[in-house]
């Protein structure tokens, strides 16, 4: 037999179980993994990314889509606006980490690669890119260096909401066509 | 993962000798999350055993350890239990996302704290095994300040809760000061708390976190409970000094008729207020609400576009095209769940803090011994140390060796 106390005390036990079992079973989306990553169509290259990740080298890189580029000779993601001519001399170069490499490939087409170890994701290439060429170039958290924050910081912070959860198994987001736009 | 262009300015060239290289980006993710249930679930097996089995503080200090680098610095802490009841919450209002495994990790601690007690608490939490490593010199804080202190954790959950139903970011995640530890870094709330944890016991556990507050509830009526010693206790105080977090209850006698007549009238009077405080709370949660809602992001922003600032939210909204009116939509929804959300949230902890003061004003069940409040015992097995009745045994062990 239980005691009266021992039947209370399940009583008690079970209120409180009660509602987050109800709030789990109602829950809409039931995959089973979720990680965070930037929607490169809503990203307005602010530069908050390179600082707001929780780790000390951010997690976001630049990645570049080679099949959208122009492999322009003058590319607007390699060189400043206020360059003071078209030479590799530092000053005159959009990454601050000079983490894009520049190969010759045929005249007069270049091959613009991010070395990843160096990009800190500061976006300022993207911006570039995004503002006077094709937009080849974009950020996106890298998942193996993201350590999967319950909140992402960047996504707390990001002025246009581009950092949403999606699913494992599509973990990055390439960017659509302007017209296929939502 | 088909490559779309934004914009097609320029024509993609046409080489003679290259081929252009594919994007190539790691799409098989390792998802940790199975791990880390599975790792929390022998954790707080061990623990149980640990705690109820060998009764030593040397293995619970261990075992804290074991809990700060496995849970610590291996799966780097986030995203832990502690955190887990915003997801509940975001999943249930918002839709948001929410996968098995981390309703998992909520659940499990709490599961066990209806079997055995905050065994969650004392190293499978990261945060938890931090502080109790940590303590060096504990000062005890007077009771009285203590249980109002305990009040805190209280107010940080009803109001993230309310935050998080508004839709603002998970704000425990940001209060988290032992998260930037983990990842090798190091913030000013951080090394506070760190230095607070070397005289306070678990100044964390137990005045700011919300978990804390659901792992108390559900082990206010769990199966089995500990005791500071298997023999009779001769009531020396010993544990009770030797706890530094305020746990130990002291023997209750059988009360004389003018304690208990006294007892009625106290438990008389704070029943007549009850009603009192919780307008008081509501009140207060109506004169806070106009002030957290201003701190939400939607509200802030449609604030920087009336009065025309520009900033980065305001350009990133212009560039996105949506319409004003949707904003304002958004804002004036974010304002009506604070203006209901806040004042409950104040009668809700009014209520606790009244519930709180009756339980303690009501005579507890007699006993003669000293016994562990496991609501607020975080298994550091301390005590067991601490009683004489347990040394005793050890040392004659000792010398028959
Ligand atoms: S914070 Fe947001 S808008 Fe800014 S660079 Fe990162 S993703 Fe883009
Ligand atoms: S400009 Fe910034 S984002 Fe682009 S490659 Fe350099 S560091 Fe990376
Ligand atoms: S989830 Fe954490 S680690 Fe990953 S990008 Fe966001 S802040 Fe950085
Ligand atoms: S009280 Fe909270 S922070 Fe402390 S050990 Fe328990 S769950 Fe972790
Ligand atoms: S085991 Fe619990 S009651 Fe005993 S000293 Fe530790 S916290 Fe206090």
């Amino acid at each position: 037999m239980i005691s009266t106390r021992k039947f209370l005390r399940m009583l008690f036990g079970g209120g409180l179980l009660a509602p987050f079992l109800w709030l789990a079973g109602k829950r809409k989306s039931r995959k089973a993994a979720f990680l965070w990553q930037i929607d490169p169509d809503k990203c307005i290259q602010c530069g908050k990314c390179e600082t707001a990740c929780v780790l000390e080298h951010s997690a976001v890189k630049c990645v570049h889509q080679y099949a959208a580029c122009g492999y322009c000779l003058f590319c607007s993601g390699y060189y400043q606006d206020k360059r003071v001519k078209f030479d590799t001399a530092a000053e005159n170069l959009r990454c601050p980490t000079d983490a894009i490499k520049r190969k010759y490939i045929e005249d007069p087409y270049f091959e613009y690669t991010i070395d990843e170890s160096a990009c800190i994701g500061c976006g300022r290439c993207v911006k570039g890119c995004a503002a006077y060429g094709n937009g080849s170039l974009f950020l996106q958290i890298r998942q193996e260096l993201c350590k999967q924050c319950n909140q992402c910081r960047i996504a707390e912070i990001c002025p246009s909401h581009a950092v949403t959860r999606v699913p494992a198994d599509q973990p990055y987001i390439f960017k659509r066509p302007p017209e296929v736009k939502t | 993962m088909i490559p779309f262009l934004a914009q097609a300015r320029f024509p993609a060239p046409e080489f003679e000798n290259y081929t252009v290289p594919q994007l190539q980006l790691e799409t098989l993710v390792r998802d940790p999350i199975a791990w880390r249930v599975s790792a929390l679930l022998i954790f707080l097996v061990v623990s149980g055993l640990c705690f109820y089995r060998w009764r030593s503080s040397k293995v619970m200090r261990l075992l804290a350890l074991a809990g700060v680098v496995i849970f610590g610095f291996i799966f780097t802490a986030c995203p832990c239990p502690v955190g887990m009841f915003q997801n509940l919450l975001a999943a249930f209002v918002h839709g948001q996302p929410l996968g098995y495994g981390l309703l998992l990790l909520f659940a499990i601690p709490l599961a066990a704290a209806l079997l055995f007690g905050r065994l969650f608490c004392a190293g499978a939490c990261p945060l938890g095994a931090v502080q109790e490593l940590l303590l060096w010199k504990a000062i005890r804080i007077p009771v009285p300040v203590d249980r109002a202190l305990r009040f805190i954790p209280i107010a940080i959950f009803l109001f993230v809760a309310v935050a998080v139903v508004a839709g603002m970011a998970f704000p425990l995640c940001s209060l988290d000061p032992y998260l930037p530890l983990f990842l090798w870094s190091c913030t000013i709330p951080t090394v506070a708390f760190l230095v607070l944890g070397l005289f306070v016991s678990r100044p964390f556990c137990r005045y700011v976190c919300p978990y804390g507050v659901l792992l108390r509830l559900f082990s206010l009526v769990s199966w089995k409970a500990p005791s500071v010693t298997a023999q009779t206790c001769i009531t020396c105080r010993l544990c009770e000094q030797g706890c530094p977090n305020g746990a130990i209850l002291p023997p209750e006698s059988a009360p004389t008729s003018e304690e208990q007549a006294r007892g009625v009238r106290r438990l008389s009077r704070l029943i007549a207020v009850v009603p009192l405080a919780l307008c008081l709370g509501g009140i207060l949660g109506w004169i806070a609400a106009p002030v957290i809602s201003s701190t939400h992001p939607a509200v802030r922003l449609l604030a920087d576009i009336e009065a025309h600032r520009t900033g980065d939210a305001v350009e990133a909204f212009e560039a996105s095209g949506t319409p004003l009116a949707q904003l304002q939509n958004e804002v004036a929804q974010t304002r009506h769940v604070f203006d209901w959300g806040m004042p409950l949230a104040g009668v809700l902890l009014a209520g606790a803090v009244m519930a709180e003061l009756i339980a303690q004003a009501r005579r507890r069940r007699e006993s003669s011994s000293y016994t562990i409040d496991q609501s607020l015992c975080y298994c550091c097995g301390r005590c067991y140390a601490a009683c004489p009745l347990n040394r005793k045994r050890e040392t004659r062990k000792g010398t028959a060796t």
